[in-house]
This record gives C-alpha cells, structure tokens and sequence, in this order.
C-alpha cells in the first residue's frame, strides 16, 4: 500500500470478495485501506485470504472521518442512505449499482454530492470492457450502415451467493432481475443510442416485488436517429448473452465470453464473412481493476469518472417507470388453476 | 379439510415439484405459504411469488421449528442429499408432530420400488424391498418414517409419482441438450414405460389429498395414466427441436455387454486416475509448479517430435493409447441410471387415487408436451 489514497470498502460480501478487493488489494494508488462489515470476522476473514494488512472496522461511521474516498458494497436498500452520510462526511463515493433503489433517493445523492463537490462513481464496471468502447466507434464510423435495431437477452441461472441473501427480498433489494443486472445493460444502450422514448414492459413477478424475468422493447432517439431493440434479462433461464445489432450493411455481436471483443458480419461476394475487433494496447486488468483505477485517477482530477450518479439516475428513472407500466409476461404453461367444480 | 384457511409450509420449494407446488397454491389462493430455502440463491423462481421465504435445513430441527411456524399443512418435496432424504423427513415429521400440524404430505417416489421396477409393482399394496440403489431406498426408508408418524396419529399421505415433468424439469432440458450432442438411443425401439406425470396432475393430486379426509394415511401412484413409452417420450422431444430422421437405437444386451466389458473397481480406478493425470486441467494446474513445468515441457516436447507411430507406441506403453475410430462407439451407451430407468415394463396403476381421492389426469401426456414445448420456446433452451 504505497499510495496516497484511504479508501474504504464497506460490505464484505461476494462482490467485494471477487471484485472491488482483488483491485484494491493491488491499485498503487491506495495508501490506507479499511475493510468494514457489520460482521467485523468476516471482514477479518476476507483480509486473510487475501493477505492483507488493512484496517478492519464494523461501524463505518467511525471510519468516514479517517478516510478520502469508500466503496458503498452494501446490500441495495443501504445504498442511499450510507452514500448521504459518506458525501456529507466529504468522502468521495464508488456506490455499487444500483445507486439507489428509487429515483428520488438517486437525484437526492447526486445533489448532495454536487453540493458538497465529492465524488459520485457508480459501479458499472461493464463500461469498462473493450466492446462498450468499441461500438459507437464502428457505428460512428458507418460500419454497419443505418442501425435497424438490437437484440440484447442476457442471463442465465441464478447462482449469486449473496452473502446477506438480501436478492430476494423487496425490502433489500428494491427490485429484481430488471434491478439487478438490467442496470448494465440499460446504462450501455442508453449512452450508445441515446435516452429512451418509449419503452414497453413485460416481467413475471406474481406480487413478490422481485421478477426473475423481464422483457423491454425500447425505442431511443439520439446521435444515430430512432433505434428500437429488446433487452431481456433473467434469472431462471440460460439465455444467448449476447447483444446482436442490425445495421443495413452488416451486424455487430458481442459476445459474453469475450466483452473485449467485437464481431462484425456481413456479406460478400455472396457469402458471410466476419472480422473480430479489438482495442490496441487494452490492458489486462479486470473491470473493477479499471474502474477503480478511473474512480481514483478522477479523485485526484486527471481524468472524467466513466460513469457517475446523474447518469445511473437516469437508468433508475427508467426502470421505475417500467416498475409502475409493468405486464405480465404471458406464462400459459403456468396459469393452470383447477378448474371450477374439480374439489370433491 | 379447509386447507386454504391453514398456513402451507412447503419444503423443496426452490425445486422443479416444490416450486410448481407454491405457485399453483398462489393460483388457488391459499392463505399463507410458507417456504423453507435451503439454498438462497436457488430460490429466484419462488422469489417471484407472494409468499414467505424462511431460511433454513431438513438436517437442522431449530431452523425447520422457526419456518414452520404455524403451519397446519406441510407437503414435503424437500429432497437434500442421501443422508437429507431420511434425517431430513424425520426432523420434519418430529417438528409437524410438536406443532400439531393437521396433514402431512409427502412426496415419495414411485422408485422406491427401483430403477427399474419388478413385475407386479403395479400397485402400491405390492411389497417393497430392499434395490440397493440408495437414492431409492433412503426414499423407502423416509416413506416408512412417514408412515410410522401416521400411525402415532399424524395425518400422513404418501405420493408416489413416478417420471414427473414440466416447465423448469430437467427430464426434458437435460434430453433436449444431450438430443442436440445426439448422445441418445432408443434402448429396445424405445418400449420401456416411462410412467410420465405432468407436474400439474401431480399437484392436483396433492390438492385433492388435502381436501379430501380419506386420503389420510394413505399411499398413492399418481402418473398421467397414460401407457407412455420413454420412445413416445424421447421422440416428442426430438420432434420439438426438429429432429426428423430415426433416433439411434440400441438393444439392452449391447448395453449389458457393453458395461460387462467395463473394467472392474481396481482397474477402473487406475484407468480413471491416468485418464485425470493426462487431463488438460490437471496439465495446467501441474505447470503452474515451476519443476514439473520444466521437466514436463520436456517431455511433451520429446513426445511430439516423434512419429505418429512411436507416439503411439509410448502411449500404449504408458497406457494412454487413444481408441482407433473403429473402436469407438457408434452408437451412444446410455448411462446406467437412463438405461435402468428407460429398460422398466411397469405401468403404474392410478386406479386407487381414483378411486380415494378421485384423481383424474387433467393433462393428458400430449397437452403436457405442448406446454412443456411452449415454455421451452419461451426460456430459449430450443
């Protein structure tokens, strides 16, 4: 820990386990780190697998005063009301995504945060792979043509093992699949094709609050004219995860064994043929490795933060009205009551 | 029995029977469900629901006491491992006694008579002995727990279904996956009874044994009724994903002596242990060790710049000779599980559940494919 840098991570549950800690374990910029968790053992614990000389604490309130910036890992329902006191404290924020789990308590960080001039990051590590960089620069450049459209369905069977088990439940979570990882896929349409429009919304919640599926068609307007696509996201079922976009000339796939990558297909002399798109020189670090690193790299004034709260506010407005349009996905096989006079 | 007044507890609820179960008790508007997750990040189906999720273990009593709660009703799909089968149940029926729970339903299997079931276990009155299949007797053993609670007074029913399918089952996603690798065959043309119970004649079934008081202390077969044959099976499967031409087909003496072929424990304990050794993981893992990277490097090295034929000669000398293509099979072998499973001639009869509790398949085996077809079509596994 050489750097200048006293962060804080608080929640120690499996995101912080798989993916803020291993680049905080290993970002120069970090001078002091803080591990905090109700559960102090568990933070101890996560510290020893990781070997690790850092603070541990299980009241973050004590450790706000002692540091610059903090991680808020915590389970959804705390994002906003822990972001509020960290950027009263003057401490610059990384909040996992969701910001918030309503747009009011969202617009309400991003205020307190441009009033107390911290730093609002949000966790959408996706923007940090290759491809995100990479699409609008094809599209920019007219490989595909006119757009035509997309078709993103993303998900695959839950197996998340939450440490607090907070998914499943509205309280915690504020929301399901659509919350849950629709977020990513809604903030990268969003900042590639503009704000949406008009939208149309399908889920499968039965009146839990948590659906496992969602189906949005949505129509955006922005640089590259009126585009329509769908996005699909899931819980149960193992979809293609993969965004496929349509342009009049050719299609542009990223595929989810390789965000870092970009195929472009299209015809010619008569048959397909396809050519994969890289980004030079892409360092070989993960996505929370970058995205701390642009959190940290914007702390200290030399860069823009790559994603910050009034650009999640605008992907949590859109899912709180899809929330309050919401339709039944139709599920024949499942609406099989007993018809009338079956009880003897 | 008023049972939608009572509090449900369902056990199993984050599985393809229990999750089924909790939401038709939702379309029938039952009062309160309650549903014991043993696995939290299982439970994303059932988090869709309007009921109660409690965290908690068949093998842990204090934690089954607190989500019971004040269930009167308990249908136990719950399943765990080997040891959750029985432990499992009779922590449950111990807890249910404690808190005077009213009907206890629990869901056996038509396999306790085994894989394969013997000639004149068509119904439930046949004898049933020891199969030396563990999952089948630990589920014989739990049945006898249940039955031994009901004796003590306890309301206690006991489910026999037999291949139970449907939306979210792993009987058709699993066929479907292995049907695209064409790693199936028609065992014998396919005749073997499949018994097929669509998941919605199951719960109807379970429904009834809660309305109706003479199904208590009762065992019951529930199938769709139909003489479905895993051929009918296979092949409407086969036909959702478009699959036209004749499965492959193989005889059960070819399998028989396929597995007669099949080395012994020692011997295949050996072959396995090569087979591991000289697996590309365990390869990776192994040059991560900067000795064995430089040593094995070598030797791979030395290997490969041999002949076609010396490399074969060193390999059948360390005993890694890959099979010639004309050894290989042409046919798929089914497992020893499918083939026990698809090789049965038992028709289960339904005809007590019909009538006792006056069980009527609703389904017929055909309407239960075209649903299970549509929500395959839905969740894209075809």
């Amino acid at each position: 820990m050489s750097g200048d840098i006293r962060l804080a991570i608080l929640g120690c549950g499996e995101i912080t386990k798989i993916g803020h800690l291993p680049a905080a374990a290993i970002h120069p910029g970090i001078g002091t780190l803080w591990l905090i968790d109700a559960d102090a053992t568990r933070a101890q614990r996560l510290a020893e697998h990781f070997r690790l000389d850092c603070q541990i604490s299980a009241d973050y309130k004590t450790v706000l005063p002692q540091v610059d910036a903090l991680i808020n890992a915590l389970p959804n329902s705390l994002h906003a009301p822990v972001n509020l006191e960290a950027i009263h404290a003057g401490v610059h924020l990384l909040c996992e995504k969701p910001l918030a789990t309503t747009a009011a308590d969202a617009r309400a960080c991003c205020e307190a945060a441009e009033k107390k001039a911290v730093l609002l990051a949000v966790g959408m590590n996706r923007r940090f792979v290759a491809s995100h960089t990479l699409l609008p620069i094809i599209l920019q450049e007219g490989y595909l043509g006119e757009v035509l459209g997309y078709d993103w369905p993303y998900g695959g069977v839950f197996d998340w093992t939450s440490a607090s088990g907070f998914y499943f439940s509205r309280t915690l979570a504020g929301g399901g699949a659509l919350l849950d990882f629709g977020v990513h896929l809604l903030d990268s349409l969003i900042e590639w094709f503009g704000p949406v429009v008009n939208f149309d919304y399908q889920d499968d919640d039965w009146g839990s609050g948590i659906e496992a599926n969602a189906i949005l068609d949505l129509r955006h307007c922005g640089k590259f004219g009126e585009i329509e696509g769908q996005a699909r996201v899931s819980r149960t079922y193992p979809l293609r995860n993969r965004l496929l976009i349509r342009g009049s000339k050719a299609q542009a796939e990223i595929p989810a064994e390789d965000p870092d990558t970009l195929i472009i297909r299209r015809e010619a002399g008569g048959c397909e043929v396809s050519e994969t798109l890289r980004l030079p020189n892409f360092a070989d670090t993960s996505t929370f490795y970058k995205q701390l690193d642009n959190f940290i790299q914007s702390i200290r004034g030399n860069q823009k933060l790559e994603s910050d709260g009034w650009q999640a506010l605008r992907v949590i407005e859109l899912i709180e009205a899809c929330y309050a349009h919401r339709r039944r996905i139709p599920e024949p096989w499942s609406d099989i009551a007993r018809p009338e006079g079956a009880v003897r | 029995m008023k049972w939608r007044d009572r509090t449900i507890f369902v056990t199993g609820a984050t599985g393809f029977i229990g999750g089924r179960v909790c939401e038709r008790l939702v379309l029938e508007s039952a009062g309160r469900v309650r549903a014991l997750v043993h696995s939290p990040h299982k439970a994303a189906r059932i988090a869709r629901l309007p009921i109660e999720l409690l965290p908690g273990s068949l093998l842990d009593r204090e934690s089954l006491r607190l989500a019971l709660g004040d269930a009167k009703v308990v249908i136990h799909c719950g399943l765990g491992n080997a040891r959750g089968i029985v432990r499992g149940t009779e922590n449950l029926l111990a807890v249910a006694a404690e808190a005077g729970v009213e009907r206890f339903i629990h869901m056996s299997t038509a396999a306790v008579f085994g894989l394969t079931p013997p000639a004149g276990s068509e119904s439930e009155d046949a004898p049933v002995h020891s199969t030396g299949d563990d999952y089948c007797d630990n589920k014989r053993r739990a049945e006898k727990a249940a039955e031994s609670m009901g004796r003590k007074g306890m309301s206690t029913v006991i489910l026999r279904p037999s291949i139970v399918y449907g939306p979210y089952s792993a009987w058709s996603t699993r066929l479907v996956q292995s049907l695209r690798q064409n790693t199936v065959a028609l065992i014998d043309g396919g005749r073997g009874a499949c018994n097929t119970t669509y998941v919605d004649n199951l719960i109807d079934a379970i429904f009834l044994c809660l309305d109706n008081d003479a199904s208590s202390g009762n065992t019951f077969f529930i199938t769709d009724g139909e003489a479905v044959t895993w051929g009918d099976f296979i092949r409407a499967h086969a036909t959702m994903l478009g699959v036209s031409v004749p499965l492959p087909e193989i005889s059960s003496e070819q399998v028989r002596a396929y597995y007669k072929q099949q080395p012994g424990l020692l011997t295949g304990s050996v072959k396995a242990t090569a087979q591991v050794l000289r697996s590309r993981q365990f390869r990776e893992m192994l040059m991560q060790v900067p000795l064995t990277q430089k040593i094995l490097s070598g030797a791979w090295g030395w290997l490969e710049s041999l002949s076609e034929e010396r490399r074969q000669l060193v390999r059948s000398r360390i005993g890694v000779r890959r099979p010639a293509a004309a050894e290989r099979a042409t046919v798929p072998i089914p497992d020893a599980v499918d083939f026990a499973t698809q090789t049965g001639t038992v028709f289960f009869s339904i005809d007590k559940a019909r009538k006792v509790l006056g069980y009527e398949p609703r389904i017929l085996s055909s309407q239960g494919l075209a649903l299970v077809e549509q929500w395959m079509r839905h969740a894209k596994y075809i």
